[in-house]
């Protein structure tokens, strides 16, 4: 190795060795916060966007399974109710479905997103949520939610929603849609 | 949320490059070597395999086709061809989390890469005409550190890995030169040899990002430094103790063009990076920088398939003052 290219070396070596220091001092300069879904939302009280239509995949208990109505009643990890979903014409094994298994259920739903003030929106009343924005990617179109129990689930929403205009602490209410898939765990 | 990316690349690349040793040939092989000749070799030796080692193995290294511009020191003219394939990449690893009652956000970081390096020289001047000279190398490199978020842009991530190298060499002698003293060249170590490395890797990955609409722009400098030696060498004169040192820096652009193909939106984007050389490296490959533009076009798969961000075609051109390159294939894209 030539004289200069020792120097050029080291030199890189010893930035590299002061890089915990520099890395040190800026994380006491920082100012980085995790996100919270409980701040209060940015903009007036109004309704941003509904009718978003998500695909989850969930695990769930069945309650009960009409096959005349062509409805199943899932009970959602984290999530209180028990929501009616339409079977989709794609559900199979429907036989060996009882209520009170444990299912791995493909299902879809619609978001719709609020900004709330006391959980009110004027000329609405109260708009009962069920999860909150947690963090909003708007270049892959991710939404993060954040429900009630402290669970998160991340949706990627279609071309064309606001997300610009959502953030953190936003409201939001899921209606359940349809079931497409279902699998029997245990 | 955006980040941890653990990438895929296989390149082949052909070079005109000097073999390891084959244009000092003829010096050594008529024990005419002196003290000084025989430290310039040895130097220029460790420099080579040293260069080769973290070429094939490291994950920092771009990879691509290359083919030289320009002479190697030591070397008789020479047409060669060197592929070498990659798979690996670094990535953050879940969201960022707390540190403690501090203002920064911490994530772990991995990075690895298996690579594997196979070179073939013909002589084609002087006493060597028509031999031919054959290198291989393999690496494996492990490693991880930490990501540090200073605010929702701005992230530090020093690391440390190690890469395990394995290089042979050997030589088909066609020439009556070659064929009178091959034994000889053996005999002093220098031909037919093989070498077992450790590299020891530290770097600091200091990256900035910027939203732009639905635009990502990625700015990233990235300095590490590399140390390597031998422990294992069938040879006497084919040592290596060495330090080498990178530093990249990067701008990328990933843009989402509001247009879905099989239920996956399209982006497209790329990079520029300028990638510095320095110590064994730079001597080893006769480079001081390398200059890489890398073009994209992806399906955003991101939460759709387990893992898997995007899945595309991609390519590379890199130049760097004796040498130019490319690279074409797929594009993939992990985030964990």
């Amino acid at each position: 190795m030539r004289p200069a290219e020792a120097r050029a070396t080291a030199t890189l070596s010893r930035r590299i060795c002061r890089a915990p220091a520099v890395v040190a001092a800026l994380a006491l300069a920082g100012c980085w916060s995790a996100p919270v879904a409980t701040v209060k939302p940015m903009g007036e009280p109004r309704l941003i966007q509904d009718g978003i239509p998500v695909e989850s995949v969930q695990v769930a208990v069945v309650s009960s399974v009409d096959r005349s109505a062509g409805t199943i009643e899932l009970r959602m990890r984290g999530r209180a109710a028990i929501w009616t979903y339409r079977i989709g014409p794609q559900v199979s094994g429907l036989d060996n479905i009882k209520p009170g298994n444990v299912v791995r259920a493909t299902v879809t739903e619609e978001l719709a997103v609020y900004v709330l003030r006391d959980g009110e929106l004027p000329g609405k009343g109260r708009i009962a949520e069920d999860a909150r924005v947690l963090a909003v990617d708007a270049s892959y179109r991710l939404l993060k939610l954040q429900y009630p129990d402290g669970r998160t689930e991340t949706f990627k929403v279609p071309l064309g929603t606001r997300l610009e205009q959502m953030g953190a602490g936003n409201s939001v209410v899921i209606q359940p849609v349809a079931l497409f898939a279902l699998r029997r765990r245990g | 949320m955006r980040e941890p990316r653990l990438g895929r690349s296989i390149a082949r690349r052909t070079a005109t490059v000097a073999a390891l040793g084959a244009g000092l040939l003829p010096l050594a092989a008529h024990g005419q070597v002196t003290p000084e000749q025989a430290t310039q070799i040895r130097d220029a030796m460790s420099n080579r395999v040293e260069a080769l080692t973290i070429l094939g193995g490291a994950s920092g290294i771009a990879g691509a086709d290359f083919r030289s511009t320009g002479r190697f020191e030591f070397s008789e003219p020479a047409d060669a061809a060197i592929a070498v394939s990659k798979f690996g990449g670094a990535g953050d690893i879940g969201d960022p989390q707390p540190l403690g009652s501090l203002a920064v956000g911490w994530q772990p970081r991995l990075q690895g890469n298996m690579g594997w390096l196979e070179g073939t020289q013909h002589l084609n001047a002087g006493l060597l005409e028509g031999d031919v000279n054959r290198i291989k190398t393999y690496g494996i490199e492990f490693g991880g550190g930490v990501r540090f978020w200073v605010d929702d842009h701005l992230s530090f991530a020093p690391t440390l890995s190690g890469l395990y190298g394995h290089t042979s060499e050997t030589y088909t002698a066609n020439s009556v030169f070659m064929r009178t003293n091959l034994e000889t060249a053996k005999q002093i170590g220098l031909v037919d040899w093989t070498l077992d490395t450790w590299t020891l890797i530290t770097g600091v990955d200091i990256q900035y990002l910027i939203a732009l609409r639905r635009t990502i722009i990625t700015v990233t400098s990235s300095p590490v430094y590399y140390h390597t030696e031998s422990f294992e060498s069938s040879s006497a004169s084919v040592n290596v103790k060495g330090d080498s040192g990178t530093w990249a820096n990067m701008v990328d652009v990933d843009i989402p063009l509001g247009v879905e193909l099989f239920g996956h939106e399209l982006r497209m984007g790329g990079f520029y990076r300028w990638t510095g050389l320095y110590g064994g490296l730079r001597d080893g490959l006769h480079e001081s920088n390398f200059n890489e533009i890398h073009g994209r076009l992806v399906l955003d798969f991101l939460t759709q398939l387990w893992k898997v961000q995007w899945i595309g075609i991609g390519g590379s051109y890199i130049r760097g003052p004796n040498i130019s390159g490319w690279t074409a294939g797929a594009d993939v894209v992990f985030r964990f």
